[in-house]
């Protein structure tokens, strides 16, 4: 066989499986679909989780303490904007329930001490099942400093005219104040100079999650192929089972750069569209190409080697979408690393869609180097390396191993 | 070259599957001669496919050797039993795509595909997926696609399960008429009327081991004086009636 008629066969291999894949509508929303709707979905929903001042929830308040301070105490918190006083709990609870509010503090009676002071056990917080625990946090957070700056009022009334006066006019606002807090940034901003959010983080996360699931129609042609004895027929055409192989390999690739422009498209036009931020495509063109290509690599190698050692479809199917599932929940993408334990967050930086993601996201957010970058594409393209090694064996001899 | 030139001749062939005590063929004899089909007959694991393995080339003989008198290897073909193609392509898609693995020039290709859409009046069905074709139209694409080939000797795996009277009918005819082009065909079957209507020549296999070989005719006059009354008295005397599965 020449080196044209090579050529030519690869070509009409990689065409087959692309007419086959443009005929199987569940592939294709496996593919498409679904990763657009978990970037939507996780655009709005970790919005919030990543601004670092969140406003309060409107809030409720049920006074039953009658003493003057408790009264002077809660004027000045009805006062802000979202907050209205209700006259017994079973009114409050049913404001909750209907969603006029979103959060309820009820003073109980003895919540000034008997020594003068505000007793924070004396203080409960309720909470509607939408309040993001951000936001409940910044309210207990409020409500403590507010109430330190009671005792000190105390305090100092009790200590004399003179320092009564210096905290006479202050307010609990200008102990929290919305201006002036201190900033916080974390490291990627700091080196990248910009601000993550939500929409800059879900794209890479759920493209590699959408890139991974190339299994369901790598499963769906090779078993088909395998059990209808058509790979053995090809082999009976002077078909090598490398050449069926790489036919394969550059038909899924080319599929995930597919996957890649639809993704980017998403982020970057759907997403502000309907309300959110637009993903931020300023980045190092070298870098992202080596992650693509690598991320590809292993998530058509690991695709290639389920539907090698499986007998059916219903069982790559399930045992493919399992994986890229437990994959995607150790690597970070479902729940961002940030919120997860220590000894998770190691072994998530140690998984393979976790060098994807951790590559993947450090050029997005626009910090990349060698040095990150590299071993984690290396990583990538040495798990490719072993999935198609072990699948050699099963496609070679065409049947499961 | 004249009529009835040995195409292949496989003598001895002797395979054992990895792992198996017992050989899936034992010292087994074959000619295929240019327009003679030769009945490959058997129970179920008799070793049937097993021959057919090692005659296309799939699995090479650990014992014997596989010849060939015209000097250069023929072009072997295989029609599975499986619809060893693509559902989800048309028929034309299909013949496209294995026309395409052939070592021919794009022209040539077309010709191919042309000429085995004609040859298995496929034409009206041209466009439609395989999926959605009848029993009789998906075996004739099967032949069609081993027809691409362009084959000097035809394998032919139980061609006609499962398919209608007409079907069958005209697949047989289109087996005839490339054993009338000079096709040797080698046509393993459970269908004895098949073999008696196609075939001057049976191998009868058992346990990997020939029972009986040679023209139908001579094997059915049987070696005592009571011929056998047709080829599946031949088949049953030779093979007993117990279940094998």
């Amino acid at each position: 066989m020449n080196r044209d008629h090579r050529l030519s066969k690869l070509l009409h291999l990689v065409i087959k499986e692309w007419r086959l894949l443009l005929r199987n509508p569940h592939g294709l929303a496996a593919l498409f679909l679904m990763p657009s709707a978990f970037v939507l979905v996780m655009s709005f929903t970790l919005k919030n989780t990543l601004i670092v001042r969140l406003p309060l929830p409107a809030t409720g308040w049920v006074l039953e303490d009658k003493s003057p301070i408790a009264a002077q105490w809660s004027r000045e918190w009805l006062a802000r904007p979202d907050m209205k006083r209700f006259l017994s709990r079973e009114e409050l609870k049913a404001a909750l329930k209907a969603r006029q509010v979103d959060a309820g503090i009820i003073v109980h009676a003895g919540w000034l001490g008997d020594d003068g002071r505000p007793r924070a056990e004396e203080l409960e917080i309720w909470l509607g099942n939408r309040v993001q625990p951000a936001a409940a946090a910044r309210l207990r957070a409020e409500l403590s400093f507010s109430m330190l700056q009671v005792q000190m009022k105390i305090a100092a009334a009790e200590a004399g005219p003179f320092a009564s006066v210096l905290l006479s006019s202050a307010s609990s606002s200008e102990l929290l104040p919305e201006r002036g807090a201190p900033t916080i940034r974390y490291l990627y901003e700091i080196e990248s100079g910009r601000t993550m959010t939500a929409v800059q983080q879900s794209v890479p996360a759920w493209l590699i999650f959408g890139m991974f699931f190339v299994v369901i129609p790598i499963a769906g042609v090779l078993i088909q192929e395998r059990n209808d004895r058509t790979l053995t027929r090809l082999t009976t055409f002077g078909v090598t089972p490398g050449l069926v192989l790489a036919g394969k390999l550059i038909a899924f690739m080319l599929l995930n750069w597919v996957q890649l422009a639809f993704m980017l498209l998403v982020g970057r036009v759907l997403v502000p569209l309907l309300g959110g931020d637009a993903l931020n495509l300023n980045i190092a063109l070298g870098w992202f190409l080596l992650m693509v290509a690598a991320t590809s690599a292993a998530a058509v190698g690991l695709g290639l080697l389920i539907a090698a050692r499986t007998r059916s479809f219903e069982h790559a199917a399930a045992l493919g979408g399992g994986i890229n599932v437990i994959l995607a929940a150790i690597a970070g993408v479902m729940v961002p690393r940030m919120l997860m334990p220590p000894t998770l967050q190691t072994v998530s930086e140690n998984s393979p869609m976790g060098w994807a993601l951790d590559g993947m996201q450090s050029v997005f957010l626009g910090d990349p180097d060698a040095a990150f970058i590299l071993p984690r594409a290396a990583l990538l393209l040495a798990f490719a390396a072993v999935c198609l090694l072990l699948s050699w064996r099963p496609i070679r001899h065409q049947e499961p191993a | 070259m004249s009529e009835n030139t040995c195409v292949l001749t496989a003598e001895q062939l002797v395979y054992r599957y990895p792992k198996q005590i017992e050989s899936a063929l034992n010292c087994v004899s074959l000619r295929l001669e240019r327009g003679q089909a030769v009945g490959l007959l058997g129970p179920n694991g008799s070793g049937k496919s097993t021959l057919i393995n090692l005659l296309n080339g799939l699995r090479a003989p650990q014992g014997g050797h596989i010849s060939y008198d015209t000097g250069h290897p023929p072009i072997v073909a295989w029609v599975p039993q499986e619809y060893a193609f693509y559902p989800d392509l048309s028929c034309r898609e299909n013949l496209r795509f294995f026309a395409g693995m052939l070592d021919a020039t794009a022209h040539d290709a077309t010709r191919r595909v042309e000429s085995a859409l004609s040859a298995c009046l496929l034409h009206e069905f041209a466009e439609r997926r395989a999926r959605h074709c009848s029993g009789g139209v998906r075996r004739r694409l099967n032949l069609g696609i081993a027809l691409l080939q362009q084959p000097d000797v035809l394998l032919l795996d139980e061609p006609t399960v499962g398919v209608d009277p007409q079907s069958r009918r005209f697949l047989l005819d289109r087996v005839r008429d490339l054993m009338r082009a000079g096709t040797a065909v080698l046509y393993a079957t459970h269908y004895m009327e098949e073999v008696s209507a196609m075939c001057s020549q049976v191998l009868l296999l058992d346990h990997g081991r020939v029972l009986a070989s040679g023209a139908l005719e001579t094997l059915l006059r049987g070696e005592g004086d009571v011929p056998f009354a047709n080829l599946e008295a031949l088949f049953t005397h030779h093979t007993q009636r117990g279940l094998r599965d």
